[in-house]
C-alpha cells in the first residue's frame, strides 16, 4: 500500500467516520444476507435462516466494535510509529540534523525577511482608492512647481479627475503641554479627497477653507490624535495653537494614513493651503502636485495633455514650465528604492538555494550512508513503501525544524530591518512578517527535505540488494550521488562566490565613503534647530538680539569652543537653490541662471564647523543690515564663475538680476561642504550674513523663523544637548528644540544606506560561505571515507602521505574551483545591477573579485585539507580489515 | 480468534486468509468458507475474528478490497491479494514451512 493510500485512510478513519462506518454496516449487512440466502438454499425457511445466519455472525455490533479498533489502531499506530522512528534517526545523528536545520533555518529566515521587505514596499499598494490613478505632476519629476503653474494646469487640463498641490510645513504645535514642532503639509482642499481616503472623526476641508483667513481648519493623523489628544473623540470643533495662532481641529484621519508617501512621509497634521495671494507667483517653487488620472484615461494622454499646456505657458513666461513630468505616484515612492531591493532579492535567494543545496548534499551523504541500512531493511522484508514513508518522515522533520527556526530568526529579522533599515526605504516602518513568503519559503525547503530524504530510496530499488549488502560501500548509486553532491557543493561555491564579490564591492563603497572629506570636521560639533515660530522673540526687533544672545551664552559655556548658527545645515538640513548672477556675465535667459545652496550664517560659523576659509574673511558682526552687502562663496562657484582669478571684491547678485538687484560683494571663499548627499559632486554655495538677511530676521513665515545652532565642544557634544535645551528656553519660554544631533550622528546618518546594504551583503556572504565550507567538509570527508580501503592498500603499499594528501585536496579543490570559476563568470554578469548601491569602485573591481576569489580558494583549502589529514592518519591494517 | 475445536494460532488465520485469496478476489463470506472448505472443515473463522483481520491486512496494504455483486445479485465487499499481499503470502508460507518442519522434527525425535 502505497503511502498516498495510507494517508488516505488516516484520513477517512479520523476525519471521515461516516463513510467508513456506513461502508462496515453495508458489508455486515451483505454478509449477513448472503448468509441467510445460503441456508436457505439448503432447506431452511427464510426466517429460520435469517435468525441462524444472525446467531453465527454473533452480534454485529461487537464485530463492527472490533473492526473500528483494528482500523484505527493500525493508522494511528503506524504513523506515530514513523515519528518516533524519525526523530530516533534524526537524534541517533545530531550534528547532521543541527547542521542541516541551521542551513535550511538562515535559509528561510534570511529569505522570508528579505521578501517581507519587498513584498511590503515594492508590491503592496499605496493605501489610497485606486492608487493606480495616482499620478505626481513635478518638474523633472522630482522638483515642486510654482502656485501659478499649479493654478493653470488646474485649470486647463482635461484629462484629471482631481489635482492638488501639498507645501511643507512644520509649524509649532502649543497648548497646555510643552510646544511640540509637527511635520505638516498644507494642502489644497482636492488632495485627501483625489486620494479616496475618508476621515475616521468629523470632515475633510471644505472648498471656502483654501481662502485666506478662513485657512485656519486642521485634519490631525491618528497618530497625533493619539499622542496629543489621547484618542479624545470630541476633539473636533476644539481649537489648537499653531506657531501661536488659532485653528479648530475638523477631522481626525483613520489609523494607517499616511501622507504624502514619498516626502514629507511622517506628516501628522494637514491644514488647508491657501494659495490666492501667491496665485501669480512663478517663481517660488514650493508645491508637489498630485492628481488623479479620469477613469479610463490613460497615463500617456494625461502627459500629451500637460505637455501641451505646458508648452503653451512656456512660450507665455519662458523658463516656467521646463521638463514637466506625470509619473505615477506608485514609482514616484518606490522607483528609487526598486532596483536596490531587487538586488537584495536576488542576493537573498542565492542564500536560500545554497541552504536548500546544502540540505540537499548533506541528506545525500546520509543517504549513502544509510544505504546498507535501508538494504538491509529491505531484504527483511520492509516494504518499498514503508521505507519511503520513514525517509518520508525524516526529511518533512528536518525541512519542519528548520522551517520552524527560520521562521523564528525571520522575525527577528524583519523587526531589525525595520528598526535599522535607512530612511531611503520608503514604507519601511509598516513592514511585517508576510506569512504568504514564509508559506513559500516552508514549501521551498520542504521539498528540498522531501525530495532529497527519498535518495536512499532510488539507491535500495534501482541497485542489486545483495551486491549493496556484500559490497565494501557503496554501489553504483553511491558514485552517482556523489557526483551530484560535487555538482551541489560546486554550485554552492559559485553562488557563493557571487555574494561574496557582492560583499566585497559594498567593503570597498564603504571605504570610498569614508574617505570623502565632508569639507568640515563633524567630530565635536552638536546641532539643534531652535524655532522661534509663536514664540514671542520671533518678534521683528527681538528675534536678531535673541540670535546673538543665544550664540553668545552657549559659546561661554564651560567646554564649547566656539558656536555659530545656520539656516540650513549640511547634509541634515533643507537646502534651497538660489539663481545668482554674477556681475559682468550676460543677463542669464528666464529659468537658466545658475543656482547655488543659499546658506544664511552667523560668524564663526566656518570657524565653529571647521571649515578653513580659503581667502578673504568669514562674516562678521560687522556686516550690519545698513552696511555693504557681502556674501562668502565656496570654492566650487569661485572655479565655476571666476576661474583663474581672485573672486575678492567681486560681486554677485542673488535671483535673475535685472533692475533692482541687490549686489554682494565676494568676501571670502571656503573649502567646498557636501551638501545634501554625502559623495555627491560639490555644487555652488553661498553663505550670507544673517545679520543683513531681512527674510530670516524680520520675514513671518514659518520657514523664516528657524535657526540651527552649531557648537564644538572640547568634549563629548552630546553631553552638552541638555545645557543647551535648558539655555533656549531659559531666553524664551515659547522656543521649541528639536533635531539636536551630534554632526558624527547626521554623517552617520548620511551613510546608513550604504553601511545598511554592506550589512545586509556581509551577512548574506558570511552565511553562503560558512554553508560552501561546510559542504566541500562534509563531501570530502566522505570521498575519504568512501575511499578507506583504496588509501589504506595505497599506504601499506608505500605510498607518500603527502601524495595522498594531495590527491584528496586536489579533488576537492577541483570542485571548488570549477563552482567559484563559474561564481567569477557570474558575477561579471550580475554585479552590473549593484551599480546604484556603489561608490568609488567599479562593478568589474578587479582588486574585489581577486581578493574574493584567494579568500574562497584558502577556505575551500581549509575545508579540504582536514579531511585529507584524516585520509592519511588511516591505519592500513585496520582499514582493510574493517572490510 | 478461535473456533471450537482449534485454537488458530497467532498469524495462522492471515496465512489462511491469504491462502484463500490466492485464486481470486472474495467476498467475506466466500473466504470464510474457503478456509473451511481448504482446512477440510477444521477451522471455522466467525465474522468476529474474520472481519477485524480482513480490515487490518487492508490497512497492512496485504488485500485491496472493492464493491461487487455477489453471484445472487447482492452487493458485496470483495477482497484481492495486492503484490505485497502475494509476498507476504510467500514469505509466510515459508515461514509456516520451517516451524512445522521444526515443530515435526522436534516431536519425531526420542
Amino acid at each position: 500500500m502505497s503511502a498516498h493510500t495510507r494517508l488516505r485512510a488516516l484520513w477517512r478513519s479520523l476525519f471521515r467516520k461516516g463513510a467508513v462506518e456506513r461502508e462496515l454496516d453495508d458489508e455486515l449487512t451483505a454478509f449477513v444476507e448472503l448468509l441467510t440466502a445460503e441456508k436457505v438454499n439448503s432447506g431452511l425457511a427464510p426466517a429460520a435462516a435469517r435468525r441462524a445466519a444472525l446467531i453465527e455472525v454473533g452480534g454485529v455490533e461487537q464485530v463492527k466494535e472490533e473492526v473500528r479498533q483494528v482500523r484505527m489502531g493500525t493508522a494511528v499506530e503506524s504513523v506515530m510509529r514513523d515519528l518516533k522512528y524519525g526523530v530516533r534517526a534524526l537524534l541517533r545523528n545530531p550534528g547532521f540534523a543541527t547542521a542541516a536545520m541551521v542551513a535550511l533555518a538562515l535559509g528561510i529566515g534570511a529569505s522570508v525577511a528579505i521578501f517581507s521587505v519587498v513584498n511590503g514596499v515594492l508590491l503592496r499598494p499605496l493605501p489610497y482608492a485606486e492608487p493606480e490613478r495616482l499620478v505626481v505632476v513635478l518638474h523633472h519629476g522630482t522638483d515642486p512647481v510654482s502656485p501659478a503653474n499649479f493654478a493653470d494646469w488646474r485649470r486647463l487640463n482635461s484629462t484629471f479627475e482631481r489635482m492638488g498641490a501639498a507645501e511643507y510645513w512644520t509649524p509649532n504645535l502649543t497648548g497646555e503641554e510643552a510646544p511640540e514642532s509637527v511635520l505638516a503639509l498644507r494642502i489644497t482642499g482636492d488632495v485627501l479627497p483625489l486620494l479616496g481616503v475618508r476621515p475616521a472623526l468629523g470632515r475633510l476641508f471644505l472648498p471656502e477653507e483654501e481662502d485666506p483667513g478662513r485657512d485656519r481648519a486642521v485634519v490631525l493623523s491618528d497618530g497625533l490624535w493619539h499622542r496629543r489628544f489621547a484618542g479624545d473623540s470630541g476633539v473636533v470643533g476644539r481649537t489648537v495653537a499653531l506657531n501661536g495662532e488659532p485653528y479648530t481641529v475638523v477631522g481626525v484621519m483613520p489609523a494607517g494614513f499616511g501622507f504624502a508617501p514619498f516626502w514629507a512621509t511622517g506628516a501628522e497634521l494637514w491644514a488647508p493651503l491657501a494659495l490666492a495671494p501667491r496665485a501669480n507667483s512663478r517663481g517660488g517653487n514650493s508645491l508637489r502636485v498630485f492628481a488623479r488620472l479620469r477613469a479610463g484615461t490613460t497615463l500617456e494622454a494625461a502627459r500629451s495633455d500637460i505637455a501641451g499646456i505646458t508648452a503653451r505657458l512656456d512660450r507665455e513666461f519662458p523658463g516656467s514650465n521646463t521638463d514637466v513630468r506625470i509619473i505615477p505616484l506608485t514609482e514616484r515612492v518606490v522607483g528609487n528604492i526598486r532596483p536596490i531591493l531587487l538586488v537584495l532579492f536576488g542576493a537573498v535567494g542565492f542564500v536560500l538555494l545554497i541552504a536548500c543545496a546544502n540540505v540537499a548534499h548533506m541528506l545525500l551523504a546520509r543517504a549513502a550512508a544509510r544505504q546498507k541500512e535501508v538494504s538491509v531493511r529491505t531484504a527483511l522484508g520492509a516494504s518499498r513503501a514503508r521505507i519511503v514513508r520513514q525517509l518520508l518522515v525524516e526529511g518533512l522533520l528536518l525541512s519542519l525544524g528548520g522551517g520552524a527556526i527560520g521562521l523564528l530568526l525571520a522575525w527577528v529579522a524583519v523587526r531589525g530591518l525595520v528598526a535599522f533599515g535607512p530612511a531611503s526605504i520608503p514604507r519601511l516602518d509598516s513592514i511585517s512578517l508576510d506569512w504568504t513568503v514564509a508559506a513559500f519559503t516552508l514549501a521551498v525547503s520542504l521539498a528540498t527535505g522531501v525530495a532529497f530524504g527519498l535518495a536512499p530510496v532510488w539507491h535500495a530499488t534501482r541497485t542489486d540488494l545483495s551486491a549493496a549488502l556484500r559490497d565494501r560501500g557503496p554501489a553504483g548509486g553511491g558514485a552517482r550521488h556523489h557526483r551530484l553532491r560535487g555538482v551541489l557543493v560546486g554550485s554552492e561555491f559559485a553562488l557563493a562566490l557571487v555574494l561574496l564579490v557582492g560583499a566585497g564591492l559594498m567593503v570597498r563603497t564603504m571605504a570610498a565613503l569614508q574617505r570623502v572629506d565632508p569639507g568640515f570636521r563633524a567630530e565635536g560639533v552638536l546641532s539643534a534647530v531652535v524655532s522661534l515660530a509663536g514664540a514671542p522673540s520671533a518678534a521683528p526687533e527681538r528675534r536678531g538680539p535673541f540670535y546673538d544672545e543665544l550664540v553668545r551664552q552657549v559659546a561661554a559655556l564651560p567646554g564649547v569652543t566656539a558656536a555659530s548658527g545656520i539656516n540650513h545645515l549640511p547634509i541634515a538640513g533643507d537646502h534651497w537653490g538660489m539663481p545668482f548672477v554674477p556681475e559682468g556675465k550676460p543677463r542669464p535667459r528666464p529659468g537658466e541662471a545658475p543656482t547655488a545652496t543659499y546658506r544664511v550664517v552667523m560668524p564663526e560659523y566656518f570657524a565653529t564647523m571647521g571649515i578653513p576659509v580659503l581667502r578673504g574673511r568669514d562674516v562678521t558682526a560687522a556686516d550690519r543690515l545698513d552696511g555693504p552687502p557681502v556674501v562668502v562663496i565656496n570654492q566650487r562657484l569661485a572655479e565655476l564663475h571666476w576661474p583663474g582669478e581672485d573672486p575678492i571684491g567681486k560681486r554677485l547678485t542673488l535671483g535673475e538680476g535685472g533692475d533692482g538687484a541687490v549686489w554682494h560683494t565676494v568676501v571670502g571663499v571656503v573649502k567646498n561642504t557636501v551638501r545634501s548627499e554625502w559623495a555627491a559632486p560639490a555644487g555652488e554655495e553661498v553663505f550670507l550674513p544673517l545679520s543683513q538677511n531681512q527674510s530670516l530676521l524680520r520675514g513671518s513665515r514659518a520657514h523664516e523663523s528657524y535657526l540651527t545652532l552649531v557648537l564644538r565642544t572640547s568634549g563629548d557634544p552630546a553631553e552638552m544637548a541638555p545645557a543647551v535645551r535648558q539655555m533656549v528656553r531659559s531666553l524664551d519660554r515659547q522656543a521649541l528644540v528639536r533635531g539636536v544631533e551630534t554632526m558624527a550622528a547626521v554623517v552617520a546618518r548620511a551613510n546608513a544606506g550604504p553601511r545598511f546594504y554592506l550589512a545586509v551583503f556581509s551577512s548574506f556572504a558570511a552565511i553562503a560561505l560558512v554553508l560552501a565550507a561546510v559542504g566541500i567538509y562534509g563531501v570530502m570527508s566522505y570521498a575519504v571515507s568512501l575511499r578507506r580501503l583504496e588509501i589504506g592498500i595505497r599506504l601499506a603499499l608505500g605510498a607518500d602521505r603527502r601524495d595522498i594528501e594531495r590527491m584528496v585536496v586536489g579533488q576537492g579543490m577541483r570542485v571548488a574551483a570549477i563552482g567559484g570559476a563559474v561564481g567569477l563568470l557570474a558575477a561579471f554578469g550580475l554585479t552590473r545591477f549593484m551599480g546604484r548601491l556603489l561608490y568609488g569602485v567599479g562593478v568589474a573591481d578587479a582588486l574585489t573579485f581577486s581578493a574574493v576569489a584567494l579568500a574562497l580558494a584558502v577556505v575551500a583549502f581549509g575545508a579540504c585539507y582536514l579531511p585529507a589529514r584524516r585520509a592519511t592518519g588511516i591505519d592500513p591494517l585496520r582499514a582493510i580489515r574493517a572490510e | 480468534m478461535g473456533t471450537d475445536r482449534s485454537r488458530l494460532l497467532q498469524g495462522t488465520l492471515d496465512l489462511l486468509i491469504l491462502k484463500s485469496l490466492a485464486l481470486g478476489e472474495m467476498h467475506g463470506l466466500g473466504i470464510s468458507r474457503r478456509i473451511e472448505q481448504l482446512t477440510r472443515g477444521t477451522f471455522q473463522v466467525k465474522p468476529g475474528s474474520l472481519f477485524p483481520a480482513l480490515h487490518r491486512m487492508e490497512a497492512a496494504g496485504w488485500l485491496s478490497a472493492s464493491w461487487g455483486e455477489s453471484s445472487a445479485n447482492r452487493k458485496a465487499k470483495y477482497y484481492a491479494l495486492t503484490r505485497a499481499g502475494r509476498r507476504q503470502l510467500g514469505s509466510e508460507a515459508a515461514e509456516w514451512r520451517k516451524i512445522v518442519a521444526a515443530m515435526t522434527r522436534a516431536l519425531l525425535a526420542t
